[in-house]
């Protein structure tokens, strides 16, 4: 207990030399490296040809498994169709050089086109549906693909498949080495690397929010559309290189290498390995294909049952697959942060607190003006003619019993729903159709009933997402202050923050994005007293001192009336009452709310 | 040339009286579970399988019992299968580790039978008499195909309607936390959904083995126009399958008679991106829509 406390104190003296890192990412990066070098040039380096051509063929499978991490956990894809994508870039490829001798780089740029092709095909039903539903679209077009090649001889040879042979590529260039064998050495390294960087860029955290939580990457401006398809554009340019290097590598390309069997090594080889750990797909390929087919050569008929048998066993005992259960344990033990002071409030309301208040321009325009608004879904009526204006910097309240709209409402406001009928103005510009990510581009910021942290992101992270957000740079107090808050909770883990902390670390993620106005969504739920007071503290600072207006949905009344300068109450879709909390609180209209007790 | 259009259409709608009856059994599966079985297509293919070795050119005596016994056999199979997908869920359905491990399983079930059988289709032979339609010889298990998705359609909505355990599954769609809170076994629903899945797809392998491809391979086939056809009608509306099954069968079968065999999974991966692209919902709606 006592190292913990320590531990803990020095996270919050903003050093923290004792603290492990969150992800173990930069580890699996070198691990990861040098067992590529190690398949790539250790076969060459021993003399032996036969394993020299095989592993090239594994260290591009490698590259495919690596793209396929990245687009089955990263951005959330579930693609079973990855083989055919490396197909096309094997044929774009094959069919430029092989069959029509033209230039090598001209080859390249046809495979790239192909895949590319393709994978934009694979995003197009990806925009609309998810899950199972793409896994089913994806794996459709892995069956079809080699039907097609078969069909269409004319153009792909069909069944006697394309002669890529390329013996130059082959020729000892540097010590021993051949030109092939340092290619298809360096492209998978070069695949891992851009990964872990990706993941560490603000387009890295934005494809993984939208991934998770797609209504609260909108909310942050993020468009999850967008981040798929370019997810997959990403994986299919990789994807289609390897295909490229696959002819020369193989010597010939058929129909019969892009079953839709490969498909599913790829796929089976990201679980097997640890879903989303950057390590996972090379001993993901280790134990899936090498393994079998290669070690194993006499029992290269129970190649698919070793597959299905190993994924199987994997998905039901180590469902982190076999990287993944070591992180998980290594993280168990290296897990900091939580506690008491796992996250809190203060630090960060003293920093606003120093700033001078900033003045409003006088300016008569609401930043939101909702009229006749309608919502109903099926028979049932959300909202019925709500009318509600809230200006620039105002505190408004948002009160009412559970059913009565609160939430509809926020999320109308936040562009998640579209309205029946009414409109929506924010700042003076119509929005009643625009997106949420549009919406919230314009300066609209909110939280969640129930938090989105994201679990594969460390505490700053999740807070750091918020920034990412934003158009112009911070302030210089709030500068400082993310650095303060980056040094304490670098390496924190949200699995050990309590609902309220959870709560307090989604507010101020969206503090620090641009906004004129915050949503908050019952955010003083499961708050303790304490971080209830520092909590309405905070509100009136963001209000008074940086101008920001605020709607507030929250059940403790007391709160409300204590902070708010005007109240809506809502009941069953109308707005029963709307004004000054005092008016409100003699309004018979109102008073049922107050009923046991003033809090409802 | 008119009465050749009629036979194809026949066909395709037979055809897709098999499409129907698979999109079914992912329905029982997926309103019990929120799973989706990939598995379901090299299912139907073993039910297809135990035809060859049980009952291959046996007369109605033999074949009526081997029909019930591989039946049970595979209802028992899914439902152990189910158990197993089941173990890591505890029931949420966040997780996508059943996607995994029902591909895994097919990939499993198809190995198995390219190891024991290798990679031909075998020709089965069934008991039924083909018959004649615009005097083109047409096989009897077309028939059977499309009586055999009329009476699983009437016997599960029966079941589903009107017998307790039916209308329990019936409730774990709607709320698996409410249908705990009602004292129901989930778990146990559960697998008796995924073993009725087992015995219509088995059951339809069986009789429908004459006509169609019993080999490791073509499993994946079926698994996906199953799909299409349970897209089509609307996933978890059965009502729905019985037009969207038809409906792709004719489609694939029009493909293959104007332009070849090698497009009618392209047409059928076509209609599958339309509809989730034009209709998410499918043409049918979900006729389970949660009443608020």
């Amino acid at each position: 207990m006592t190292t913990r406390a320590l531990s803990a104190d020095a996270g919050a003296a903003g050093s923290s030399p004792k603290k492990q890192s969150f992800n173990s990412d930069f580890s699996q990066l070198l691990i990861g490296i040098v067992l590529i070098a190690m398949t790539g040039l250790g076969p060459s380096l021993l003399g032996n040809s036969y394993w020299t051509h095989t592993f090239q063929l594994v260290n591009i499978y490698i590259a495919v498994a690596v793209f396929q991490n990245f687009l089955f956990i990263d951005a959330g894809q579930k693609s079973f169709g990855q083989g055919a994508i490396l197909g096309l870039g094997a044929y774009g490829f094959a069919i430029a050089v092989g069959l029509n001798g033209l230039p090598l780089l001209v080859g390249l740029l046809a495979g790239i086109a192909a895949a590319t092709v393709g994978g934009l095909l694979f995003a197009l039903p990806a925009l609309r549906v998810q899950g199972f539903h793409l896994g089913f679209v994806t794996m459709s077009a892995g069956i079809v693909f080699p039907q097609l090649i078969i069909h269409f001889d004319g153009l792909t040879r069909g069944i006697n498949g394309i002669n890529v042979r390329m013996p130059w590529l082959h020729e000892p260039v540097l010590l021993g080495l051949s030109a092939m064998t340092l290619i298809v050495s360096v492209f998978p390294i070069l695949a891992l690397v851009l990964h872990y960087y990706i993941r560490r860029s603000p387009l890295g955290r934005r494809m993984r929010i939208a991934a998770e939580s797609p209504e609260a990457a909108r909310s942050l401006g993020i468009r999850p559309g967008l981040m798929r398809s370019l997810a997959f554009v990403i994986a299919s340019i990789g994807t289609g290189i390897s295909g490229v290097l696959y002819g020369p590598a193989v010597g010939f390309i058929s129909p019969q290498g892009f079953l839709i069997d490969l498909s599913f090594v790829f796929f089976f080889a990201v679980v097997v390995g640890g879903r989303g750990q950057l390590l996972g797909p090379i001993i993901g390929i280790w134990i899936i294909h090498v393994l079998p087919s290669v070690l194993l050569v006499q029992l290269v008929d129970y190649r698919l049952l070793v597959y299905g048998l190993l994924t199987l066993f994997v998905v039901i005992v180590f469902p982190d697959g076999v990287v993944g259960t070591v992180e998980a344990w290594r993280r168990k033990r290296a897990q900091v942060g939580g506690g008491e002071r796992g996250f809190r409030l203060d630090r960060f309301t003293e920093v606003i607190r120093a700033m001078p208040p900033r003045k409003l321009a006088s300016s008569d325009t609401p930043i939101i003006e909702v009229r006749n608004a309608s919502k109903r879904f099926g028979q049932v009526v959300a909202l019925d003619n709500v009318d509600m204006v809230v200006r620039p910097g105002e505190i408004h309240g948002l009160v009412g019993a559970n059913g009565s709209g609160k939430t509809s409402l926020l999320n109308v406001l936040t562009g998640l729903s579209r309205l029946n009928s009414g409109t929506y103005e924010f700042n003076g510009k119509d929005v009643t159709t625009a997106p949420a990510d549009a919406i919230a581009n314009l300066g609209l910021g909110r939280t969640f009933q129930t938090p989105r942290i994201f679990s594969s992101l460390s505490v700053w992270e999740n807070i750091r997402v918020g920034l990412d957000a934003r158009n112009s740079p911070l302030e210089p107090e709030f500068a400082s202050l993310a650095a303060t808050l980056q040094a304490a909770f670098e390496n924190d883990s949200p699995a050990l923050l309590s609902h309220g902390q959870r709560r307090l670390v989604e507010v101020v993620r969206v503090v620090f994005k641009e906004s004129s106005i915050l949503l908050f969504d019952e955010p003083a739920a499961g708050l303790s007293p304490q971080e209830r007071t520092e909590f309405s503290e905070l509100i009136k600072l963001l209000s008074r001192t940086l101008g920001k207006a605020v709607i507030l949905v929250e059940h403790d009344l007391d709160l409300v009336w204590g902070i708010a300068d005007r109240i809506t109450v809502l009941e069953t879709g109308r707005v029963v009452a709307s004004g000054e909390p005092s008016a409100l609180a003699v309004d018979p209209a109102v008073q049922h709310l107050f009923v046991g007790g003033r809090r409802a | 040339m008119l009465s050749e259009i009629i036979i194809v259409v026949v066909r395709g709608i037979a055809i897709g009286s098999i499409f129907s009856i698979i999109a079914m059994s992912f329905n029982i599966v997926h309103n019990a579970t929120g799973i989706f079985n990939f598995a379901q297509g090299n299912i139907f293919i073993l039910g297809g399988f135990g035809a060859y070795i049980l009952a291959n050119q046996v007369g109605l005596e033999t074949w009526i019992p081997m029909l019930i016994v591989v039946s049970l056999a595979i209802a028992a199979l899914v439902a152990l299968q189910g158990w197993i997908t089941l173990l890591p869920l505890r029931s949420s359905v966040e997780q996508d580790s059943w996607l995994i491990s029902t591909v895994s399983i097919s990939v499993i079930i198809a190995a198995v039978m390219l190891l024991t059988q290798g990679p031909f289709a075998f020709t089965v032979l069934g008991p039924t008499p083909s018959f004649r339609l615009l005097g083109s010889k047409t096989p009897g298990a077309y028939g059977l195909a499309i009586g055999a998705m009329v009476v699983w359609f009437l016997v599960l909505r029966f079941f589903l309607r009107r017998t307790f355990t039916g209308l329990a599954i019936s409730a774990l769609s709607q709320d698996f936390d409410a249908a705990r809170a009602a004292g129901l076994p989930v778990r146990r629903l559960q697998l008796i959904a995924f073993a009725i899945s087992g015995l219509v797809v088995g059951s339809v392998g069986f009789l429908v083995a004459p006509v169609i491809s019993v080999s490791p391979d073509s499993g994946m086939r079926y698994v996906l126009n199953g799909f299409v056809a349970a897209v089509v009608g609307g996933i978890g509306n059965n009502t729905g399958t019985l037009i969207g099954g038809p409906l792709v069968g004719v489609i694939a079968m029009l493909t293959a008679y104007k332009f070849g065999g090698a497009y009618q999974d392209l047409a059928s991966l076509i209609v599958l991106v339309v509809i989730l692209m034009l209709w998410p919902q499918g043409l049918f709606g979900r006729a389970a829509a949660r009443r608020v």
